[in-house]
């Protein structure tokens, strides 16, 4: 058996995880008035549990688990370019959205996705990615009262 | 009959013009998110949830029943048409769904889950309105430790029956449980695990982790798949009619998946994914032309898709009348009521029966609305599988966008969602199922309450779970479900190695 396979890898960062959660449980301050049982006991079992499950995810055999494909670096990093570029963008979209506000800066995450992802009709582009934001902007904001950030658009 | 004027009354509340739009619109929209190839039922949920925002309940909760079984119903359509399901519940359908379109006959396989669908919902739907005031008065005498105790069945339940490896579904739930429990103690006002942030106080919204590992996770598998993953060029529909010979051929087997599905439903954990191969491997083996299932045998379309309705009505049993959902979706659900303000369980039936019998009349015209949008538009509808895929992709993301920012308004809750789609999609790539949990996720804050309680009443004696025999019953239950199906597996492992070498 190879000594590192995911499993394992996880299962060590499980319980990593799971120390760190037990000490936080152990600070949970007591409540004043004794109680049969104080905000802190559910946790530490929950930490005891998953600590538990960790070790027996280590030593589990995998069962009938394909080794994954082994790509060459320059694949991998071509694999999961769109999903690191597409979290990217989501935590611009998520700084910006206040200041620019929903309109503008939903169609600049629409377009330049769409357009990122490899759809080259620029012109459909733009009206969808115009459209569909500006219509649920006004439905949100006019029929449903839902607040969204207007920005440096007058309306 | 009492239950009958109930019923009266609900469809009384469910007619009302705004009700009745609702209705429909949420089947329409549950239709739609369903069809495409990834996003299920909780997706189409957790999407859908803003929506509900300023809602009262009654029309929030007929809504979104209506959104999760028209999801069911849409995931039909992208199994016969691209033999991609959009939802696990219609994978079955897809055996002999796909081969029927590929003989050109694609209307004929969705008219067909458009009927048996259609009578498998209502006859769910009967069933439900049975079920659940008996069960409901039955609940009405738990206590807390019998809450406990079937909660922790439900999620065993879930656990034991979605994957594979076990261990990986025990530390979903787990971890479901313990994002459930960050913030303000409710019972005590100590903060637990909050970080000293004011983001943490009130706890992390279930729909930022659902819309995260569900709808935005699944974004960031489809990118993973690669661009050029497309659909299947259009193919003619044929006619949409079924003729009187096959109409008497299927209606056995609707009828008896329909039932089954139902109970199947009921069940904890069970829902329309196992409903609706069990009906397709009962009909495969009792139907004397089993030998063509896969083939294209219409059978084999009927009886899935009667099965996986009839499951999610089955499925809103546990739901309404014990507050405790058997499965991802449910769950979801619950967490939308739960939003709105109501706690569903045995007293919902006396002291919301507007929403309990409301949402049972709903169901009804739910279901002729299915049918009478699925079977003249189906053509139609089903253009949307034509939007380009890099286009439906960063809109799902801008429909994540604003369903989190619109719970608290801050940009803080975007970042979170971001973070839990990254989780999603690490817990996809190593096999880790999600619907335990979303399920321990919705359940946690209740499992603690209940369990706090009955220690508080017996003076914090754990034995309280195992000397009240319903609670116990339930908790043996649960053991029974983690324990037996490895077991089976190994003693059925072994046969086959014994089989091999013998």
């Amino acid at each position: 058996m190879k000594a590192l396979t995911a499993n394992r890898i996880l299962a060590v960062l499980i319980a990593v995880l799971s120390l760190a959660y037990l000490y936080a449980a152990y600070q949970i301050p007591t409540f004043p008035i004794p109680r049969p049982i104080d905000s802190d006991a559910f946790p530490k079992v929950l930490g005891f549990v998953m600590l538990g499950l960790s070790v027996w995810l280590f030593f589990e055999r995998p069962e009938g688990q394909e080794p994954a494909p082994s790509l060459s670096f320059g694949e991998q990093v071509r694999r999961w370019l769109p999903v690191v570029v597409t979290a990217i963008v989501i935590a611009i979209y998520a700084a910006t959205l206040q200041s620019l506000g929903f309109v503008l800066s939903s169609f600049l995450l629409v377009a330049g996705l769409t357009w990122f992802y490899g759809y080259r009709r620029h012109f459909v582009n733009m009206a969808v990615a115009l459209a569909v934001p500006l219509v649920l902007y006004l439905v949100m904001t006019r029929l449903m009262t839902i607040h969204l950030p207007r920005g440096i658009l007058p309306f | 009959m009492e239950a009958f004027e109930y019923l009266l009354y609900g469809f009384s509340i469910a007619l009302q013009p705004t009700n009745i739009l609702y209705v429909f619109l949420g089947v329409f929209a549950g239709t739609l998110i369903g069809m495409l190839p990834g996003l299920g039922p909780i997706s189409a949920l957790a999407l859908m949830i803003p929506i509900t925002f300023a809602m009262n309940p009654a029309s929030g909760l007929i809504l979104m029943a209506g959104v999760y079984y028209g999801a069911i119903f849409g995931g039909s359509t992208s199994s016969i048409l691209l033999n991609a399901p959009g939802v696990a519940g219609t994978v079955a359908t897809s055996f002999d769904g796909f081969p029927l379109a590929k003989q050109g006959q694609a209307g004929k396989a969705l008219a067909l889950a458009a009927w048996s669908s259609f009578i498998g919902g209502t006859i769910s739907v009967i069933g439900l309105m049975l079920i659940a005031p008996t069960l409901a008065s039955f609940a009405v005498s738990f206590g807390p430790a019998e809450y406990f105790a079937l909660m922790l069945l439900g999620l065993t339940a879930v656990v034991s029956l979605s994957e594979r490896s076990l261990v990986k579904g025990l530390i979903s739930a787990v971890f479901g449980i313990m994002v459930a429990i960050v913030g303000i103690d409710r019972q005590t006002g100590t903060q637990r695990y909050t970080f000293d942030s004011l983001h943490f106080l009130q706890g992390i919204d279930f729909l930022v982790v659902a819309l995260g590992v569900f709808a935005l996770a699944e974004v960031f598998v489809m990118l993973l798949q690669g661009r050029d993953a497309k659909g299947r060029a259009k193919q003619a529909l044929g006619s949409l009619k079924l003729s009187r010979q096959e109409v008497k051929e299927i209606a056995g087997p609707v009828g008896r998946s329909s039932v089954q599905g139902f109970f199947v439903g009921v069940l904890p954990g069970a829902g329309a994914t196992i409903a609706s191969f069990l009906a397709y491997i009962t009909e495969k083996r009792i139907a004397k032309d089993g030998h063509t299932f896969g083939k294209g045998n219409i059978k084999g379309v009927a009886a899935p898709e009667a099965a996986n309705n009839a499951a999610c009505g089955g499925s809103f049993v546990p739901l309404l009348t014990l507050g405790v959902p058997g499965s991802g979706s449910t769950a979801v659900l619950l967490g939308a009521l739960l939003v709105m303000g109501v706690t569903p369980g045995p007293m919902m039936l006396e002291q919301r029966p507007d929403i309990f019998w409301g949402v049972i009349a709903s169901m009804y015209i739910g279901n002729i609305f299915l049918l009478v949008l699925n079977l003249p538009l189906i053509p139609y509808i089903a253009r949307i599988l034509e939007i380009p895929r890099p286009m439906l992709l960063a809109l799902i993301i801008v429909f994540c966008m604003i369903g989190v920012y619109g719970l608290k308004f801050t940009a803080f809750d975007l970042y979170l969602l971001l973070g839990f789609g990254l989780v999603g999609l690490l817990m996809r790539l190593n096999g880790f199922p999600l619907a335990p949990m979303i399920l321990a996720l919705i359940l946690g804050d209740l499992m603690e309450e209940n369990m706090r309680r009955a220690l508080q009443i017996s003076g914090g004696d754990w034995m309280i779970f195992l000397e009240k025999p319903i609670s116990a019953t339930l908790l043996g239950v649960a053991v029974l479900s983690l324990v037996i199906p490895p077991i089976l597996r190994r003693i059925r492992a072994a046969r086959a190695q014994a089989r091999e070498e013998g």
